[in-house]
């Protein structure tokens, strides 16, 4: 494969990882691996949370160069864990350039049905209840809260609206369904409801990746990541706040 | 004693939803809920011995992380699989809402208690997360340089 092949396989592994929220030094780590692999003299990475630069350069010939703008980011370990495994097969010259090329192409989204991912949402909530002091009760609410929120999201996903906007819709389902469920039973503790309900929503995920890029030295990106989750986490602020002055409103005692 | 079983099968549970969300293959599904169920359940032991919330999500975090490098070594997957999944009954999810919340009912007092101690949390969980990755970082070259020799 001559130089120009090989600079667009290893974007397009870098492409995938950060795609599906992977640390910003591991995907420069691939796509060095995968460049010097292929023995090529002087390579270099640039690796930011919005696009890729790459660069090969061979003494006495022209230097080539592909850049990558990556747009939406959203978080899939499975393809992580395949480009991982295919890299350090490609690394280890179990598979040749080709093969590589022809692998990573084929690498799939999504691996459970919508089924798994409705059950998923609801587990999590009604999980996490007992976590913050919720007993029998405040679990089965939570269930329920996340009955409201996989609707949501489901939904959410057909019409393809924006992330902010999505995250502040599901929140406010969240925030009324416990206002509901607390008025429907006055025993209810409204708060761990609500708290566990908004935990899929939570940006744990922008957190943990800021944190790791931030410490080694990434600053732009692990700068942008943890402004990326203080984002989310507004859009959830305001998506519980507007929920709960709108039950307040609408039906009188419930709410604040 | 109840409640912690309560709570940690609970974290497991949701920490294996959780995993699904985020598309973690199935076969690590159970490791990534183990390190979760670990960490809630540390830092819930901890809050029931009397600690502050602070310090329990930093011993709850640094148990997380260890977990999720020591099955990043046994199962050759990258540590974000077992650590994103894992860390989530630390992340302070629940302070930053109750921050927002007491903005909403115009308790300034209590709102910027939860804020401060959201950043507390996120720091404390920062330092969990540098602690065990600058430890592992130590081995890894000796380890290659074996492998070279």
């Amino acid at each position: 494969m001559d130089d120009k092949s090989i600079a667009n396989m290893a974007v397009l592994a870098g492409e995938i990882m950060l795609r599906s929220g992977a640390e910003t030094y591991r995907v420069e780590d691939t796509i060095k691996h995968i460049l010097d692999t292929a023995g090529t003299a002087e390579t270099e990475s640039l690796v930011m949370l919005t696009g890729i630069i790459v660069t090969i350069d061979r003494p006495g010939q022209e230097a080539v160069t592909v850049m990558r703008r990556v747009h939406e980011r959203g978080t899939n370990m499975h393809r992580i864990v395949e480009v991982n495994e295919i890299s350090r097969k490609y690394c280890a010259r179990e598979l040749s350039a080709e093969e590589t090329w022809e692998k990573l192409k084929r690498i799939k989204g999504k691996q459970y049905t919508v089924w798994m991912y409705n059950l998923a949402t609801i587990l999590v909530p009604a999980g996490f209840a007992p976590l913050f002091g919720g007993g029998l009760r405040e679990i089965l609410a939570a269930g329920g809260a996340g009955i409201v929120l996989a609707v949501l999201m489901t939904i959410g996903k057909r019409v393809k609206t924006s992330a902010f906007i999505l995250n502040i819709l599901c929140a406010v389902g969240v925030a009324v369904a416990a206002v509901l469920l607390k008025l429907w039973n006055p025993l209810l503790n409204m708060d761990t409801v609500i708290i566990s309900g908004i935990m899929p929503l939570v940006p744990g995920v922008a957190i943990t990746n800021a944190i790791r890029d931030t410490l080694r030295g990434d600053y732009i990106s692990g700068g942008a990541r943890a402004l990326e989750a203080f984002v989310t986490a507004a859009a959830i602020a305001i998506g519980v706040g507007v929920g709960m002055a709108l039950t307040t409103v609408f039906w009188q005692g419930g709410g604040l | 004693m109840m409640e912690l079983f309560l709570v940690t099968v609970g974290c497991f549970l949701a920490v294996v939803g959780f995993a699904v969300l985020v598309e973690t293959p199935g076969k690590y599904l159970l490791q990534a809920g183990f390190a979760g169920a670990c960490g809630g359940g540390v830092y819930f032991f901890g809050m029931q011995k009397g600690l502050d919330t602070v310090p329990a999500c930093f011993l709850s975090a640094l148990v997380i992380s260890l977990l999720a490098h020591i099955f990043a070594r046994i199962f050759k997957a990258p540590v974000t699989v077992f650590l994103i999944a894992g860390i989530l009954p630390t992340v302070p999810g629940a302070g930053m809402y109750r921050a927002v919340y007491y903005i909403i009912t115009d308790d300034r007092a209590r709102s910027s208690y939860y804020l401060i101690q959201t950043l507390e949390i996120a720091g404390v969980i920062a330092l969990a997360v540098f602690i065990v990755d600058a430890v592992f970082r130590i081995k890894i070259p000796r380890r290659q340089e074996k492998d070279r020799s």
